[in-house]
C-alpha cells in the first residue's frame, strides 16, 4: 500500500469540517475529488462519521451530581491518604528503631553473658545522680544503649502525642 | 469547576464522549461505564488550562486511556498481539444509530483504527491533537490514519454496492 499526500486533502479537510463540502467549494476541488481515489475515500468516510455522529444518541445517564459528589468524596480519601502518610512513616520509623534498640541491647547483654542483674546493680540508683561517673567508666556501653532507646522512645512518644490530639 | 459548571459541561459534551466509547468500543453498557469512569478521573485530576476545548481533549484522553487498560486486561492479552478476528466488535449500529452502512464496516476495523477515524472524522481533530490524545507519534497517526480510512472507504463501498457477504 502506498502513502501519498494529495496536495488538495488539506483544503477538502477543512471543507468538510466546516461544512462546506460540496455546495460551498470550487467545481475545480470537486472535480478533483472525482479522480483523486484518496480524497474520494476522504470525503466518503468523513461524511459517513459525520453523519454517524449526528444520528448518535444525545441521551446519556443523567448522573453529573452523582459524579460530583463522588469525585469530591474521593478527592476528600486521598487527601486524608496524603496527609497521614508522614505519621504512618514516621510511626514505621519509630518502631524499627525501637526494635533495632532492643535487639542491639539484646545482643549486647548476651556477649557480656546475660548478668542484667549485674548490670542494674552497676546501675545504681546513687549513681543515677552521678552520671558523670557512669559515662566515663562505662562509655561506650551506656552511650550505646542509652541514645536509641531515647530516640526509640521521643519517636513514639510524638507520634503517640500527635494521635492522641488529632483525635481529641 | 464547581458543581454547575460541571453539570453544564457534562451536558455539552457527554453524548459525544459516549458516542466515540460505543463506536470504538462496540459495546453500549461498557460505554456507559467507561463514561463514568472518564467524568470522575477528570473531576478528581487536576484540569488542564484553556477552556472547555482543552477539557473536551482531556476527557478524550482519559477515555482513550481507559479503553487501552480495558483491553489490556489479561482476558484479552496484549492488544497488538490479539489475531484480528478476536477483535471484531458485536455490531450495535441497529441500536445507536440510524448508519446502515457505518456499524459492520466500524466492526471489521481494529480498535485502534477505529479510534483513529473517529477522533479525526467524527470529532474533527487534527492530527497534533489525536497525538496529545491517544499518545502516539504525530508521524504515526498520519499513516495509521490513511491506511484506516482507505480501509473504511473500500468496506463502505462493498456495503454500498450490496455484498451482503460484510455483515
Amino acid at each position: 500500500m502506498t502513502f501519498r499526500t494529495c496536495v488538495y486533502e488539506k483544503e477538502l479537510r477543512q471543507a468538510l469540517k466546516d461544512g462546506h463540502w460540496p455546495a460551498g467549494c470550487l467545481p475545480e476541488l470537486r472535480e478533483h475529488v472525482q479522480a483523486c481515489a484518496s480524497c474520494s475515500d476522504l470525503v466518503l468516510v468523513t461524511e459517513a462519521f459525520q453523519q454517524a455522529r449526528k444520528h448518535s444518541s444525545p441521551e446519556v445517564p443523567q448522573t453529573s451530581n452523582l459524579l460530583w459528589w463522588r469525585a469530591q468524596l474521593q478527592r476528600r480519601r486521598s487527601a486524608a491518604e496524603q496527609v497521614s502518610r508522614p505519621i504512618t512513616v514516621a510511626q514505621t520509623f519509630a518502631w524499627a528503631v525501637s526494635v533495632l534498640a532492643a535487639l542491639v541491647s539484646a545482643i549486647s547483654q548476651y556477649h557480656h553473658g546475660l548478668r542484667w542483674a549485674n548490670w542494674w546493680s552497676e546501675v545504681a540508683p546513687l549513681r543515677l545522680f552521678h552520671l558523670a561517673p557512669i559515662v566515663t567508666q562505662n562509655l561506650d556501653w551506656n552511650l550505646f544503649l542509652l541514645i536509641p532507646t531515647i530516640g526509640g522512645l521521643a519517636l513514639v512518644g510524638g507520634v503517640v502525642v500527635y494521635l492522641v490530639s488529632e483525635k481529641s | 469547576m464547581d458543581r454547575e459548571a460541571f453539570a453544564g459541561f457534562y451536558q455539552r459534551s457527554a453524548p459525544g464522549l459516549r458516542a466515540y466509547l460505543v463506536r470504538v468500543s462496540g459495546n453500549s453498557a461498557l460505554a456507559d461505564d467507561l463514561l463514568q469512569e472518564s467524568y470522575l478521573r477528570f473531576l478528581c485530576a487536576k484540569q488542564p488550562e484553556g477552556g472547555e476545548v482543552n477539557y473536551r481533549r482531556y476527557l478524550f484522553r482519559i477515555a482513550t486511556n481507559l479503553l487501552r487498560d480495558h483491553w489490556r486486561k489479561p482476558k484479552h492479552g496484549c492488544l497488538e498481539e490479539v489475531p484480528d478476528q478476536f477483535l471484531v466488535a458485536p455490531d450495535v449500529s441497529s441500536q445507536v444509530d440510524l448508519q446502515a452502512a457505518l456499524g459492520p464496516a466500524m466492526a471489521r476495523m481494529r480498535p485502534r483504527d477505529r479510534q483513529l477515524l473517529w477522533l479525526a472524522h467524527a470529532e474533527g481533530y487534527s492530527h497534533q491533537e489525536i497525538s496529545e490524545i491517544t499518545g502516539l507519534a504525530t508521524t504515526s497517526i498520519r499513516l495509521l490514519l490513511f491506511r484506516a480510512r482507505r480501509k473504511m472507504a473500500h468496506l463502505l463501498r462493498k456495503h454500498r454496492a450490496g455484498d451482503r457477504s460484510l455483515v
